[in-house]
């Protein structure tokens, strides 16, 4: 007898699947809105030299990916809230924008995952997946996604996102903190 | 709304349908980390893993919560479950920290760990680890903060170990691990939905053993859930009453992709 509280896919209906699945959770304004309510957002893009790459890099001990860091500085009436940034970093598998806001002193206020991007199978060793995503930008991407998956299987390290907020702080610590 | 955000290790997606909800639940599940965390040197968990060969150290009602269950598991698993013999392993591969005040494990089992009202005690110097059964605790302690909250339904996935609540069924898909493809689709109403899978041929939390690639559990809560998907893959004798006493259900997929409930004669993949 078959069970019935869960259904084995069909196969073809696996490979009609999308090869990769994509979540948006939040577009940049909507971020900014949460986790910095009510403040206004100015533009403070950070472009790196290779030399400044390579020593957040070295600090951090965690790869740079992207030649211009979107920062933003956050205002609240007339003093500084803080700062927003927003980053991407790409897995073994997956490809991730996320946020994060730091106060004025450079503590963590809050970490977002903006959007996620998970491949199946055969495109993970695919150097083509990769490519797809450069000259990206983050949270650029339209709500195609329908139908949202809720996924179980194996645990999925976050260890990328916590590489990347520690390249984050270290860039703010080199480029920011004495503005 | 939904949102993600790091946590635990892995990343936890809270869909609610308000903001303070959301909040609750994520609140909730920075506290267990706070309290659980192997990386954490300041969690109760360093602490009783540096602290507690030495003198009683005093937990919370959460962690003590969580040492009780896993007391359970390791009793009724016969020593198959096992925090001591896990935190052991994790620790030897690196996959947590000895952190500066914490000593090597001189103890390799579960025998070592006393439990005297909320007070821990360690026959000898030993590092637990809770990953394997915390993470499902944080999702039910969510999913109580959330309801506390007046959520009427929400999800929590903390990383595949998941609890879906409301009127309406949440529909889940349960991948491959090999290649995170969907195989499986199952609707969950109230319950909790763990799985638990070798990646890259190790996992800290999974006794040896090549008999499935991923393992299923359906359970009324994500502590039990996470700590039965340990349990079934290391199938000890007596799994199918342990799941039956729980209220909870299994399948697995096997190394040849074949899914199977456990308990229960092979279904045509």
């Amino acid at each position: 007898m078959a069970a019935s509280w869960f259904r084995i896919l069909p196969a073809a209906a696996v490979v009609a699947a999308a090869p990769a699945t994509a979540t948006v959770y939040l577009s940049i304004p909507e971020a900014q809105a949460a986790l910095f309510p009510g403040a206004r957002f100015l533009e403070h893009p950070l472009t790196l030299s290779d030399a400044q790459r390579k020593a957040i890099s070295r600090a951090a001990g965690a790869p740079a990916y992207d030649k211009v860091e979107r920062v933003w500085e956050v205002r609240s009436g007339d003093r500084r809230a803080g700062w927003f940034m927003v980053d991407r970093v790409i897995g073994k598998h997956e490809f991730i924008t996320y946020a994060l806001a730091l106060g004025p002193d450079g503590t963590v206020r809050g970490i977002e995952i903006l959007e996620y991007r998970e491949t199946y199978g055969g495109e993970i060793r695919n150097p083509n997946w990769r490519r797809q995503f450069v000259g990206k930008k983050p949270g650029s991407a339209l709500r195609l996604d329908g139908d949202i998956r809720n996924i179980s299987g194996a645990t999925l390290s976050s260890r990328h996102v916590t590489d990347g907020v520690r390249r984050l702080l270290v860039t703010y610590q080199m480029l920011l903190a004495n503005i | 709304m939904r949102r993600s955000r790091p946590l635990l290790g892995t990343y936890v997606e809270i869909t609610a349908d308000n903001s303070g909800i959301v909040e609750a639940g994520f609140a909730a599940v920075e506290r267990i980390q706070a309290l659980m965390s192997a990386h954490d040197p300041k969690s109760e968990l360093s602490r009783m893993n540096c602290l507690a060969h030495r003198q009683d150290v005093e937990v919370s009602a959460e962690t003590f919560a969580v040492l009780e269950r896993a007391t359970h598991w390791w009793r009724s698993s016969g020593g198959v479950f096992d925090v001591v013999a896990a935190g052991e392993r994790s620790l030897a591969e690196a996959r947590i920290p000895r952190h500066s005040a914490q000593p090597r494990p001189a103890e390799r089992d579960f025998r070592t760990v006393t439990l005297d009202g909320r007070k821990v005690q360690l026959a000898g110097p030993a590092c637990l680890d809770l990953g394997g059964i915390a993470k499902g605790y944080a999702v039910d302690e969510a999913v109580r903060a959330m309801r506390r909250c007046g959520a009427d339904r929400g999800l929590v996935n903390a990383g595949g170990d998941l609890y879906g609540f409301g009127a309406e069924p949440w529909s889940i898909v349960v991948v491959d691990p090999r290649t995170r493809r969907p195989v499986v689709d199952v609707l969950l109403h109230d319950e909790a939905l763990a799985t638990s899978a070798c990646i890259d041929g190790s996992s800290a939390h999974l006794p040896a053993g090549a008999d499935w690639l991923s393992v299923t559990v359906r359970a009324p809560n994500a502590c039990d859930a996470d700590a039965l998907t340990k349990i079934v893959w290391a199938a000890p004798a007596n799994v199918e009453e342990l799941l039956r006493g729980a209220g909870a259900h299994a399948f697995g997929i096997r190394p040849d992709g074949r899914i199977e409930e456990v308990g229960r004669p092979a279904l045509a993949a």
